[in-house]
């Protein structure tokens, strides 16, 4: 079943990144959706993060400090350096000591 | 030599050095995708899937996030259709970069629009762009994507086996996987450069907070639109204020 969905997700892939030089004339992206596909990549990513560092059960918030240390150590080297590899040290030597 | 000869020599050169151009336009960027290939390969192990099939996924999905995402909602057991969904929803930004290629690579012929759409990804799309723009009718730009993509795919492939194999040593209290929302840190936070893009964050964040108890995962579908509204909304209303 994991080969069916991955190669399935592959094709999806495949076609959004041929979508619009494939040859098939005449297929435009509706500019009403450009407005909203700029937003896609940091909504999806946002709450992956948010979901990593907390939870909300419906009683109670679950968290780990450190890792919210990290995570606010992190955000701030990709603010100043935008390097993924000087983030990722950042985060992890935080986690590390604390 | 005859004039045809001449030009078939000097536009191989030129082919050439727009595919040498591409490549180490890509090398400074690799910095960025290597950690991540490796992220990735510890993660799928870590997952539950095998080293096949986190190996091929390198090559069959081939795009950082998206592989990153199924593996975590794979290994929670998520419903195949929230898998999928979501997973789509992130590459939907490759049809932008399709738009933007297109008046680029439309009139070559279908192979080459097959190799350059397979290797059409962020990092690619981002050196590529800069050079169609620049020198997209006077010289073979093609060659130039193709250098690039194939630069990012060799090192994307590389660093996913080199973490498969370290995957199964790392001692666990290494917290590997918390270079997963550490990794999305980095590519998010040099996005958010106005006030719509950080709302949208928030607000997808938020969502996800709240819903993790939602039956199939689906709190990342729920929460990726709510974020993507929130934005346009925002936006518009900044728009018409």
């Amino acid at each position: 079943m994991i080969w069916f969905v991955m190669i399935l997700i592959g094709f999806i892939n495949f076609i959004f990144r041929i979508s619009m030089f494939s040859g098939i004339p005449n297929i435009h992206l509706p500019l009403s959706l450009n407005r909203y596909v700029v937003y896609v990549p940091t909504s999806v990513l946002s709450a992956i993060i948010a979901s990593s560092l907390i939870s909300f059960n419906g009683q109670e918030v679950l968290y780990e400090a450190e890792k919210l240390v990290a995570a606010s150590i992190a955000v701030i080297f990709a603010y100043l350096t935008k390097s993924v590899s000087a983030t990722l040290v950042a985060g992890l030597i935080t986690i590390w000591i604390m | 030599m005859d004039a045809t000869t001449k030009k078939y020599l000097t536009s191989g050169k030129m082919n050439r050095t727009e595919f040498f151009l591409g490549v180490s336009a890509m090398l400074p960027l690799l910095l960025g995708v290597v950690p991540f290939g490796l992220v990735f390969g510890v993660l799928g192990i870590s997952s539950g899937l095998t080293k096949t099939e986190t190996i091929l996924m390198s090559s069959i999905i081939f795009a950082g996030a998206s592989q990153v995402v199924f593996a975590q909602l794979w290994a929670a057991g998520s419903a195949y259709i929230v898998i999928g969904s979501s997973v789509a929803l992130i590459n939907l930004r490759h049809v932008l970069y399709s738009t933007s290629v297109a008046q680029y690579l439309e009139k070559l012929n279908l192979k080459w629009r097959i190799i350059l759409a397979y290797l059409l990804t962020d990092e690619a799309f981002a050196v590529s762009i800069r050079r169609f723009t620049a020198h997209g009718t006077s010289k073979p730009v093609h060659f130039f994507m193709l250098g690039a993509g194939l630069t990012l795919w060799l090192a994307w492939q590389i660093s996913t086996i080199i973490g498969v194999i370290a995957g199964s040593t790392i001692p666990e209290n290494w917290e590997l996987a918390f270079a997963i929302p550490l990794t999305f840190i980095a590519i998010v936070v040099p996005l958010l450069r106005s006030i719509p893009t950080i709302v949208s964050a928030l607000t997808s964040g938020l969502i996800a907070i709240c819903g993790q108890s939602l039956p199939w995962n689906s709190w990342i579908i729920i929460a990726a639109l709510g974020g993507i509204l929130m934005g346009a909304f925002i936006e518009k209303w900044n728009h018409n204020k």
